[in-house]
């Protein structure tokens, strides 16, 4: 698959206006131009997608509105083990990994979209293979909740965990490591592309999920507020990561919810 | 792991004919749907052979000398066997299908090694040894839950987990030193041996043991000094757990396998047994020496005429004293 199909065809159907940012050139790989380095603590604010424009589907992946919102650029390093089945696993020199990311609301969803590197498509789940997968993880309370799955039951996380072998996301809480619990109710969708570069090293995933902003319940994040802390997570299926064998934030992102 | 009881099975391996009617009770009763097909919680290997999944002892997991888990792997798909069926309907009832045949070509699968043994004629041998989950009293799979998925009833020790929690890590599948723990791809969750829980609260025995056409099952509470389990492990000490090295202290035993004697070049027979005492002692500990003098002893006692509470328990008279459940 290439990058970016109907680029031209989406262009011209979106009143675009709006989206003075030149859309960046497209090589194989992760496109680095315009992209903004994050660090852990750094704030961040959300893109508005104005009212009448609409994604071809409502998580496309590379929809050409993507091209026209700021993306940043963060380092996930190997979560320190919290459990010793994660400790015998981990690898030893794993340096980590950049997760790139997009955030938009409109006036009804809230949209996150990740990139990252990634050599091997790993989308099933069988006795002895793993899946890759991807979270986004939001503080239900402000920055003083541990990044690392909540503080106990009093401070939770709410955490978007999207899946390859299924293609679709999983809305959960957690209230501490070994916690995470799937909520009843499951308003986040999904959708992803694998793309293929030139070469394996520039293979890509690329994983949009979304809520309906006017979405209530105990565990569900709200972005009625100023600001939300946001983190994030990736699993590589092909070395056998799941759970707290994952790649993750270093520390919150905060998020600006207000800004226009 | 301190439980209030502690439920147990011992199996009588002098007994064991290898007819495999036990994983059928239990495979009809658990495991022939909904994505655990490929499962035997019960499986009957054939020693010396590869186990089951495939060189499972091979694999690690367990605890080493410290008590730390040690690390497994999870087995393949092939390592256990990929479940094949028939096309009964299309050959044998339609006719559309000239030849009867496996959907998938079967290269293994449980106990594909049945019939090779160890040794060469005259001293060649082999004995049966049933599988299920230990329920142990330390258990590894409960160990390397990261999610406490994984519990141990007090009531009566049964290891099981917990559907609701399991989030499919498979840190117990590799954890396991006995893979006796499953990961079920359809529903990407672990599955395992939940010793028939649903008969025991009604007071009935595992279906494995029921069915037993060689009585070979006893299952009772080892804190039951009026039970068969504690007169065959504790009082008598003829039933050893297997592989006790792994550290996960079993609550299923075995009465290690006598054998005839082993027959030297000369064409007599040797003091050697045929099963090699080594052998034996790999598989069941320091103990089997011990155990296979007192089977013996008492094996003659009963032969003379005589008295022997041994050889009545094992032989296994009534079910109801086999299976002492409350």
């Amino acid at each position: 698959m290439t990058a970016m199909p109907l680029r031209g065809l989406a262009a011209a159907i979106y009143t675009a206006s709006a989206f003075a940012v030149a859309a960046p050139a497209v090589a194989d790989g992760i496109v680095e131009a315009n992209v903004k380095a994050l660090d852990p603590g750094d704030e961040v604010a959300v893109s508005r997608i104005p009212d009448g424009v609409y994604l071809r589907a409502v998580n496309d992946p590379d929809d050409v509105i993507w091209e026209r919102l700021p993306e940043y650029r963060t380092r996930l390093a190997p979560a320190p083990p919290v459990h010793e089945s994660v400790a015998l696993r981990l690898g030893e020199d794993d340096p980590g990994l950049d997760v790139y990311f997009s955030l938009a609301r409109t006036s009804e969803r809230f949209y996150v979209r990740l990139r990252w590197r990634d050599e091997t498509r790993d989308a099933m789940t069988s006795h002895d293979r793993f899946r890759d997968g991807a979270a986004v993880q939001f503080a239900l309370g402000d920055e003083e909740t541990s990044y690392i799955m909540g503080t106990g039951p009093e401070a939770p996380v709410n955490i978007w965990y999207w899946r390859s072998d299924a293609n679709s996301v999983e809305d959960l809480a957690a209230g501490g490591p070994g916690s995470t619990t799937r909520l009843d109710a499951q308003p986040v969708s999904g959708d992803s592309r694998y793309l293929n570069g030139e070469k394996p090293a520039a293979n890509q995933w690329i994983v949009v999920m979304s809520r309906p902003i006017a979405t209530a319940g105990e565990h569900q994040v709200s972005f009625d507020r100023a600001q939300v802390p946001i983190a994030f997570a990736l699993w590589q299926g092909k070395d056998g990561q799941r759970d707290g064998l994952k790649s993750v934030s270093e520390d919150w992102i905060l998020v600006n919810l207000a800004a226009e | 792991m301190a439980v209030k009881r502690q439920l147990s099975m011992v199996m009588d391996l002098n007994k064991c004919i290898g007819c495999h009617t036990c994983t059928s009770a239990c495979k009809l009763q658990w495991t022939n749907r909904n994505g655990r097909e490929y499962m035997y919680w019960n499986n009957v290997e054939t020693m010396p052979g590869t186990g089951y999944p495939r060189d499972y002892a091979k694999m690690g997991g367990g605890f080493d000398e410290d008590g730390a888990l040690r690390l497994g792997q999870e087995p393949s798909a092939e390592d256990y066997g990929v479940p094949w069926e028939y096309n009964y309907e299309e050959a044998l009832m339609t006719g559309t299908d000239p030849w009867l045949r496996p959907n998938v070509k079967p290269t293994w699968g449980a106990n594909w090694d049945e019939d090779q043994g160890e040794g060469d004629y005259p001293n060649s041998y082999y004995f049966y040894l049933p599988r299920l989950c230990n329920h142990c009293e330390n258990p590894a799979c409960l160990a390397a839950c990261s999610r406490n998925a994984i519990y141990k009833r007090q009531e009566d020790g049964i290891v099981l987990i917990d559907q609701e929690r399991c989030r499919g890590y498979r840190y117990c599948v590799g954890a396991c030193p006995y893979k006796k723990v499953y990961f079920n791809e359809e529903i990407s969750k672990s599955e395992k041996c939940i010793f028939c829980y649903p008969r025991i609260e009604k007071g009935l025995p595992t279906a494995c043991a029921k069915q037993c056409v060689g009585r070979i099952r006893w299952i009772g509470y080892r804190d039951d000094e009026a039970g068969p389990i504690h007169l065959l492990v504790e009082k008598y000490k003829v039933a050893l757990p297997l592989h006790p090295e792994w550290g996960t202290k079993p609550n299923v035993f075995y009465v290690p396998p006598l054998s005839p004697p082993k027959i030297g070049d000369d064409g007599a027979p040797t003091a050697e047994s045929r099963v090699p005492l080594d052998y034996l002692e790999g598989l069941f500990g320091d103990g089997v020496q011990s155990a296979l003098e007192t089977l013996t002893r008492e094996r003659q006692k009963k032969a003379d005429g005589g008295e022997s509470e041994l050889m009545d328990t094992l032989i296994g008279y009534r079910h109801a004293e086999m299976f002492k459940l409350s």
